[in-house]
């Protein structure tokens, strides 16, 4: 698979082509388009395994599509406006975060991890964790940022998008007391140590959907 | 007239320069930005009430429009869309059509013309509305997306593409459009792909990157709840 990311940095979409017989797998409503060779199937992937999927907060089902005699194209897209970067996968693996994940090729596994942590970091009760070799597509909402961490480095759960497997991370208040933590409108960061990058966006879907969502009229109970 | 559109894909903005007095532009109405004071601008239902109330109706556009005049050579207009995203335009001569998804249109030059097509029950199917926006005539006519426009070249680049119905934005005459199921039955319900446009033939589609009803939805959870009245 190969992928052109267009239209940066903020209504970006991944053009990927696939060699005859190659498949890619996209979240659920990603396609916006397509050539005509392409051919589309749904798949859970077990029960148990898109229960723990949903849990997520990724969809219950994902696609999967197929060049079919001959070269094929497909177009990634994400709901809100971003930035989307390609993580290569082998040597390093990743960590996505829930909503971030846009597609994968073939060669890449992307499982969804539950850690107690994780359902303190905002990025929901799971990260989705990457395995194999290939290429993992993921998406921000705003402009995205690679932090190389050295040392360490703590950073905001509403901004992560995406970092290397490898990174130690707890998450911890974002102050000292809990009372200036939660004052602070930071709440909990994710404390990150080791040799890395941290893929962060700029802006944070929560406090977006806060903002604008109160003004919005009220909905039925 | 000279123009140029600025800030292509995110806020896309038309600069229209006059050349010449007399010289048109019709646009949207709510579309201006500035004018020069000494332009002169009038607001009308091009077409007649019939024709208005079938584009207002049917094409989803605007019930009136407005024609900008330059009384002189130098004089400015600046227009935009409402949604955030692009505008690309295209130049029509006689016998070419282009057709719109309904909000598409943006503005044009006063020797193209507007009308709905009737598009029967793929229109309902699609949900995107039983008409599109039919252009036709003589002139340069810019149309405006919800995220970039991205267009695809059939018959030289593709022999046919396949959209997902809220992405479609305009093609030109030489291409059809069926609605179909993208996979299996399974996949109509569980994808979150839905329905799609197959398009054949030869000519150009452009689709935009986003879809405003994936930033409706988003938002919806975070509206405030009303609790209901006994």
């Amino acid at each position: 698979m190969k992928t052109n990311i267009l239209y940066r940095s903020s209504q970006t979409i991944a053009q990927c082509w696939l060699e005859p017989g190659e498949s890619l797998t996209a979240e659920s409503g990603a396609m916006m388009g397509m050539s005509t060779n392409v051919a589309m199937t749904t798949q859970s992937g077990g029960i148990g395994k898109a229960i723990s999927r949903m849990f997520a907060g990724e969809s219950f089902f994902r696609n999967t599509f197929t060049a079919q005699g001959g070269q094929g194209e497909v177009l990634l897209t994400t709901p809100l406006c971003g930035d989307m970067v390609v993580l290569e996968c082998g040597r390093t693996q990743w960590l996505v975060q829930n909503s971030a994940y846009v597609g994968s090729s073939y060669g890449v596994d992307v499982q969804s991890q539950g850690s107690l942590k994780g359902l303190f970091s905002g990025a929901g009760l799971f990260a989705l964790a990457t395995q194999g070799q290939g290429d993992c597509i993921v998406g921000s909402f705003g402009a995205i940022e690679p932090i190389h961490v050295t040392g360490e480095m703590v950073i905001d759960t509403g901004h992560l998008v995406a970092w290397e497997s490898h990174l130690q991370y707890k998450v911890t208040k974002a102050t000292v007391g809990w009372i200036d933590s939660w004052l602070s409108g930071e709440g909990l960061v994710c404390q990150f140590s080791g040799q890395g990058y941290v893929y962060v966006q700029s802006r944070s879907t929560s406090e977006y959907g806060a903002a604008i969502g109160a003004l919005l009229p009220p909905r039925q109970s | 007239m000279q123009t140029e559109i600025k800030y292509n894909p995110d806020f896309a903005t038309i600069r229209v320069t006059f050349e010449q007095p007399g010289e048109q532009i019709v646009t949207e109405a709510g579309a201006m930005i500035a004018r020069d004071t000494a332009v002169t601008m009038t607001t009308n239902m091009r077409g007649g009430l019939g024709s208005a109330l079938k584009r207002k109706l049917l094409g989803g556009e605007s019930l009136f429009q407005n024609t900008f005049t330059a009384t002189a050579p130098g004089q400015t207009v600046w227009v935009a869309p409402a949604p955030e995203g692009a505008i690309e335009f295209i130049d029509l001569q006689p016998g070419q059509e282009l057709f719109l998804q309904s909000g598409a249109y943006l503005c044009s030059t006063p020797g193209v013309q507007l009308d709905t097509k009737f598009q029967g029950a793929k229109g309902f199917f699609s949900g995107e509305g039983l008409f599109l926006l039919r252009v036709h005539g003589q002139g340069r006519v810019w149309f405006c997306s919800y995220g970039a426009l991205h267009a695809v070249d059939l018959g030289a680049q593709y022999n046919g593409y396949i959209c997902d119905t809220g992405h479609m934005v305009a093609f030109t005459q030489g291409l059809s459009y069926t609605v179909n199921k993208v996979g299996g039955m399974k996949s109509l319900f569980l994808s979150g792909e839905g329905l799609v446009c197959t398009f054949k033939g030869q000519g150009r589609l452009w689709m935009q990157t986003r879809n405003p009803g994936g930033l409706a939805s988003f938002l919806h959870p975070f509206r405030p709840v009303k609790s209901r009245q006994n």
